[in-house]
């Protein structure tokens, strides 16, 4: 016998669960007029500022185009003074590869690339092939292993597409920073809570580009929304160009993906 | 003890419901307001990392203040550099619209250092492309200067060209306005 709801849409607990979205949604809609000096600084995402966020509406996506990365820091310098992160943590961070003619790789990443990178590397004795940097930052998995094993709740996917962090019920078990396959969280020192790149979710919020692709002074780093068929991440998500995501064997599914990434990435 | 077996029944009924009540009151009270509302966990830390102050303004606001740089600025090589990366941050500097620091201006061998973090060729993963590099000291040696020079003794920091193309115009090695 089949049994037909009369109200498929409209049960019970689907009729709570929307109230409550409602609730929280209006206190979103709260969040941007704050701060009144970040609307005196014209918007860099469009579509953010001056209608209510509908966080179920959202995506977002992160390019990293490694030809254009020339290891100057300044992404890994912004990211430090934005959030303040204690010395020796590293939210973003500039690795340089070096490939021998023997396809040995040599990885190095002195104080997370935090100072440039002034001088090469000495301690090759082989013929260098080929040398690129690689940013690297939280890539927004969509099936997020952190968020997997967190076992108080602490960190979660927000509807919106986010792996956020919530600090006020984080223990500081550390589980997610084994969890996660990119190295991408820390503890913080001082709060003994898990920290990580957040893409800059205040500054998004408010319609700015994350601190890191505010500052590339290449354009190596690109940040915008699908939503937005005119943004840069559209087109070259829409467009033919090869982009590659890290550790796709590992079924995270990046929201972070990179252009330019030879297969010696990691 | 004697009791009648409807008062045992009774004792034992309670004592479940005085149990399972200040369980559901005490999970009440361990579960925060807008947990599960998107899912298992706070809804509210959302809004929490939203509003997290930002410390990084936009070039735009720095211009807003600074019209000369900002002229030169805009119109030289360097137009895609963030001010605060060489500056500092604008939350050190401004807030509620009033002054409340002065940022640091880098001078002498720190701008070398600061220039060459980007332009070194020494490095050998830089396009050009991308970026115009130079090796030191061979470049200063090219031009015929000092080796002892700074990069700012020629470029201007916020337009790399601007007193080389000047320099160009009045040898008549180029055009004016070209």
């Amino acid at each position: 016998m089949k049994i037909i709801n009369p109200s498929p849409k409209m049960n019970r607990r689907s009729f709570v669960k929307k109230v409550l979205n409602g609730t929280i949604a209006g206190s979103l809609y709260l969040v941007w007029p704050m701060g009144s000096e970040s609307l005196e600084i014209p918007e860099q995402i469009p579509g953010i500022r001056g209608r209510e966020y509908d966080i179920h509406n959202q995506e977002f996506a992160f390019i990293v185009d490694i030809t254009r990365c020339i290891g100057c820091g300044s992404c890994c310098v912004a990211d430090k003074r934005e959030y303040n992160v204690p010395d020796g943590n590293f939210r973003t961070w500039v690795e340089r590869y070096v490939k021998g003619f023997s396809d040995e790789v040599y990885v190095d990443c002195p104080n997370g690339g935090l100072d440039g990178y002034q001088h090469p590397r000495k301690d090759i004795t082989e013929k260098v092939r080929d040398t690129f940097f690689v940013p690297k930052l939280c890539n927004m998995c969509r099936e997020a292993p952190c968020v997997q094993v967190c076992p108080v709740g602490a960190t979660f996917k927000s509807p919106d597409g986010f792996v956020l962090v919530d600090e006020k019920r984080c223990v500081g078990c550390a589980y997610c920073i084994q969890a996660c396959p990119y190295s991408a969280r820390f503890l913080h020192p001082v709060k003994k809570v898990a920290q990580k790149c957040t893409w800059c979710y205040h500054r998004i919020r408010k319609g700015l580009l994350p601190a890191c692709v505010q500052v590339c002074p290449t354009g190596a780093r690109k940040f915008g929304s699908m939503k937005d068929e005119t943004s840069e991440v559209y087109k070259i998500l829409k467009g033919p160009g090869v982009l590659t995501v890290l550790k796709k064997e590992m079924g995270t599914f990046p929201s972070l993906y990179y252009e330019g990434a030879r297969r010696e990435v990691i | 003890m004697d009791l009648s077996y409807r008062m045992r029944l009774l004792i034992v009924l309670i004592s479940i419901g005085v149990l399972a009540g200040g369980g559901l009151v005490v999970k009440r009270l361990l579960i925060p307001d807008s947990f599960g509302v998107y899912g298992p966990y706070r809804a509210d830390a959302i809004v929490e990392a939203a509003l997290v102050p930002i410390r990084h303004g936009t070039n735009a606001s720095c211009f807003k203040c600074h019209p000369y740089e900002a002229n030169i600025h805009k119109n030289g090589r360097h137009h895609t550099i963030s001010c605060e990366f060489c500056h500092g941050t604008y939350a050190d500097h401004v807030k509620n619209g009033k002054k409340t620091g002065t940022l640091p201006v880098k001078k002498g061998k720190e701008i070398t250092t600061l220039c060459l973090r980007c332009h070194n060729t020494e490095i050998k993963a830089r396009k050009e492309k991308v970026i115009k590099t130079v090796a030191m000291p061979d470049h200063l040696k090219d031009q015929n200067v000092k080796i002892t020079h700074n990069c700012n003794q020629c470029h201007h920091v916020h337009a790399p060209l601007k007193y080389i193309i000047r320099a160009k115009q009045i040898t008549g090695l180029m055009e004016a306005g070209s």
